[in-house]
């Protein structure tokens, strides 16, 4: 009886470890910094060439689409309610050579994923997201979304 | 007659609003009543706790009915039916808007809760035992939870049933965001909802055993038809959420490990390993404690999606709005979890299994290793979503793991699982026998390394064919190797990375379906044989006389089918971003799309503008594909434009177009965009993927409905009074 509950344990122990040592090594892998642009332009020299997730608004008028490259272009800002004057004139730019994604609006909300340029002062996306449908919500919430994204 | 209307919306308000606060007597009522009348053992003092159930089910819905009827009425002096709602919006839209936003959301969900509540006390008003009233406690306890949260009182969420101060109304409302004005989008979020709130009534149960004592598998019984609707339900609530984002959202995915998805699907993988650890405490009696900690955590997980989506410390694409919600979310869960860890501990004794593991090698052993793999998935997921908490916490600074963790992390867990799939079901109780293994194990085994040789061969032929096209493009001079280079070259990929986990894939699927439809083809063969009847008569009695297991099965096939739709899908998909003018032409794959016409039409609440494609496989016969964009403009309609892609079904493949920005024209001063005709000049910038295998994916989970309700189609069994402790 001992043996065999040994057994279990033993396997058991090596199924877990097998799990956390995928997930651990994964993690460290893939994992990136999530940054507004104010942090992302303060930390410039060490998220030189970095995987990092900007989260910001769409600063307005900055969105252009060039149809012969295939390429959008825009700035992301901090967002509104959490950034102060200064905050808000410094953007990063974002280039994307995908179709611009719905809900893409100016002063929107966006999440842009990929690779830091810090002497261009710009991402070469993979991923670019806007919010999603459900939400238009803003105006619901007393509380602003302040330091959470 | 406006005067009219206006009376009976402010009066259906009111009502509401009254129904709403009356409707936390009722619910404290239920609570206090049920817990004294099963402690006294008066069966007055628990009918009168049922009785209390009943009306706040039917005071919630007055209070739901109410806004309802906001909505129909265009009542916009209602601050909720303003920011959902317009006039112009349909019908169904207009109804749908109830659960556009928080506020209705969680009126919502606490009326289905209601409804959940009403038919547990129906079902066992002449039940011989009170195990069901004990349950209806923890229901009017989380009632109480969200009618507390409905009522407005929480910073940040306000009444649904709420009116502008001073009697003051709008012309018109916001209207709801065009994105959501899809028949899918109508039915998804009321589906997940249905399925979250009736995984509460096997959870209600589970405290019920743990209150009454009785912890056999009598409460299993009485729950195992909600779990299996929860399930089914869940099933389709998160297949109709990835349908809706492939159809109208025009990136050709369906599944991209945003933190609102992962919420929803997390209670369904906890579901999933509790339907099948419950097996084994009703067959061996294991497991007791494990089944309650089981159902426990996937009702806090439904709890728990609130709390991530809500709380705003999870930057999600679905940004609801933020407040302290999430707060009172994760409080609840922390208190509730206390209570049943309490209730576990204070009846520890009888918690303890009957019996325990034989042999690794059991039919046990694989239940439990999928339970382990299960709440594995589930803990990976919870911790890639949950990792700029952890980040922040342990490092110091936010960060965020992109979708390719989450692929790369599940997919081992998830092939053992799929293997799984096919050895619980053949493999015997207690231990595994060397006959057993010969009978079930060989064939299914056999079978599968053929499948996945195959699938090795086809890939190779397939990677050299796309090689060789590369290289004649590029008339690049190769040098000749010699034979054994040249077969080296050719198993593993010339050097490319070799898909080993679609071989597995291919491998474990076909090994799962010969498993499975063995014990079809055996369980028919014997049915018809004793019946003296056909084969096929054989197959239906033996699905009707053990539809739980049977139907089980069926779902098995279904996880194999979805498998293969998610390997191709996600897998060998091709994508090419293209800019043409009318007249021009791109190949991709096997297709040629050729732009010829282009098209823009007025409809009621929008202006569509696009393109016609004709598009022809090698040279064949031609089709005709017609991808736009819809411009909303009226007022309250969300003004923006929408990309609404163009899908032709080519077998089990799809091919997919979605446009990227038309020509506009401004109007109002600059304050508004309309689309212009596309003329010959005109640049189209679009992207055109070809899917493979994508409608395996919902067909695979259409089986699985099947399965499912073929499996809860079997009556709850009846406990022996020895099981019932």
């Amino acid at each position: 009886m001992k043996q065999r509950r040994l057994k279990v344990f033993a396997a058991s122990l090596i199924l877990l470890s097998g799990f956390v040592i995928l997930v651990l090594a994964m993690t460290k892998k893939e994992s990136m910094r999530e940054l507004t642009p104010v942090k992302l332009i303060a930390n410039a020299e060490t998220m030189d060439n970095q995987n990092v997730q900007l989260v910001g608004a769409i600063s307005e008028e900055s969105t252009a689409w060039d149809a012969e490259e295939f390429k959008l272009t825009f700035a992301v800002r901090e967002l509104e309610k959490t950034a102060t004057k200064i905050e808000s004139i410094e953007t990063v730019n974002v280039i994307y050579n995908k179709l611009k994604p719905d809900n893409f609006i100016d002063g929107g909300n966006v999440f842009v994923e990929g690779k830091y340029d810090a002497k261009q002062n710009v991402i070469i996306a993979n991923k670019v997201t806007t919010k999603c449908a459900s939400k238009y919500e803003e105006a619901e919430s007393a509380k602003t979304t302040e330091g959470s994204s | 007659m406006d005067m009219l209307v206006g009376g009976i919306q402010s009066i259906a308000a009111e009502l509401g609003q009254a129904a709403i606060f009356l409707s936390i007597f009722s619910a404290l009522w239920a609570i206090v009543s049920l817990f004294i009348g099963l402690r006294v053992r008066k069966p007055n003092i628990i009918k009168s706790g049922r009785n209390a159930v009943a009306a706040t089910f039917i005071l919630i819905s007055i209070a739901t009915g109410a806004l309802i009827f906001s909505f129909v009425t265009d009542d916009f002096s209602m601050k909720y039916v303003v920011e959902v709602s317009s006039a112009a919006q349909p019908l169904l839209y207009k109804i749908t808007a109830l659960w556009g936003r928080m506020s209705g959301s969680l009126l919502f969900w606490l009326w289905l809760l209601t409804v959940g509540g009403a038919i547990v006390a129906w079902q066992n008003r002449k039940a011989a035992d009170n195990l069901a009233d004990y349950a209806l406690i923890p229901i009017a306890v989380v009632q109480l939870f969200f009618i507390l949260v409905v009522t407005g009182w929480i910073e940040g969420v306000y009444n649904p049933l709420d009116r502008f101060p001073g009697g003051q109304a709008m012309v018109d409302g916001q209207g709801m965001n065009p994105l959501l004005q899809t028949p899918s989008m109508a039915f998804h979020p009321p589906t997940l909802y249905i399925g979250w709130i009736s995984l509460t009534i096997p959870f209600a149960y589970a405290v019920a055993a743990l209150l009454s004592g009785r912890i056999g598998s009598d409460w299993i019984h009485r729950s195992r038809r909600w779990m299996l609707f929860s399930w089914i339900v869940l099933t389709i609530g998160i297949t109709l959420g990835g349908n809706w984002a492939y159809r109208e959202l025009g990136w050709g995915g369906y599944w991209a490990w945003d933190p609102v998805e992962n919420a929803s699907f997390m209670p369904w993988l906890l579901g999933t390993a509790y339907l099948h650890s419950v097996m084994i405490q009703e067959k061996r009696n294991m497991l007791k404690l494990w089944n309650i900690l089981l159902i426990t955590l996937a009702f806090q997980f439904t709890l728990l999606g609130t709390f991530i989506t809500r709380s705003g410390i999870i930057t999600s694409v679905h940004a609801f709005a933020q407040s302290d919600i999430g707060w009172y979310f994760m409080g609840f869960i922390i208190i509730s979890t206390a209570g049943v860890i309490a209730l576990m501990a204070y009846r520890w004794q009888r918690l303890k299994s009957a019996n325990r593991l034989e042999s690794l090698l059991s039919k046990e052993s694989a239940f439990v290793l999928n339970n382990w793999l299960f709440v594995g998935l589930t803990l990976i997921i919870l911790w890639g979503t949950l990792w700029p908490i952890i980040s922040e916490a342990i490092q110091g600074e936010k960060a965020a793991v992109p979708e390719s963790f989450f692929n790369k992390v599940v997919i081992i867990p998830g092939l053992i699982l799929l293997f799984l799939t096919g050895a619980g079901p053949i493999i015997s109780w207690k231990k595994i026998t060397p006959n057993n293994f010969q009978r079930m194990f060989i064939s299914p085994l056999f079978v599968g390394v053929v499948g996945g040789v195959v699938a090795w061969l086809f890939l190779i032929f397939r990677a050299h064919a796309k090689a060789a096209a590369e290289i004649s493009a590029e008339v690049t001079e190769v040098a000749t190797p010699n034979f054994l280079m040249r077969l080296w070259d050719f198993i593993t990929f010339s050097g490319q990375p070799m898909p080993i986990f679609s071989i597995l894939c291919v491998f474990a699927s076909v090994f799962v379906l010969v498993a499975i439809f063995s014990e079809f083809y055996r369980g028919a063969k014997l049915r018809a044989k004793r019946q003296a009847t056909s084969f096929l008569n054989g197959l239906g009695l033996l699905i009707q006389r053990n539809k739980r297991r049977y139907g089980g099965y069926i779902v098995h096939i279904g996880i194999v089918i979805l498998y293969i739709g998610i390997m191709g899908s996600k897998g060998y998909f091709l994508l090419e971003n293209g800019r043409l003018k009318l007249g021009e032409s791109m190949n991709v794959g096997d297709y040629q799309f050729t732009m010829k016409d282009s098209f823009l039409d007025e409809h009621d609440n929008f202006i569509r503008s696009g393109v016609e494609f004709e598009v022809r496989r090698n040279g064949g016969k031609p089709t005709t594909m017609r991808p736009s964009r819809h411009y909303y403009y009226t007022t309250g309609q969300g003004e923006q434009d929408t990309i609404e892609s163009a899908i032709q079904h080519q077998g089990m493949n799809d091919i997919y177009i979605a446009l990227g920005p038309l020509p506009t024209k401004e109007i109002l001063g600059g304050k508004m965009s309309m689309p212009e005709k596309i003329d010959k000049e005109t640049v189209v910038n679009l992207s055109i993927y070809h899917n493979p295998l994508i409608s395996v994916v919902w067909i695979g989970v259409a089986v699985m409905v099947i399965g499912g309700l073929v499996a809860i189609a079997e009556k709850s069994i009846t406990t022996p009074r020895s099981q019932t402790v």
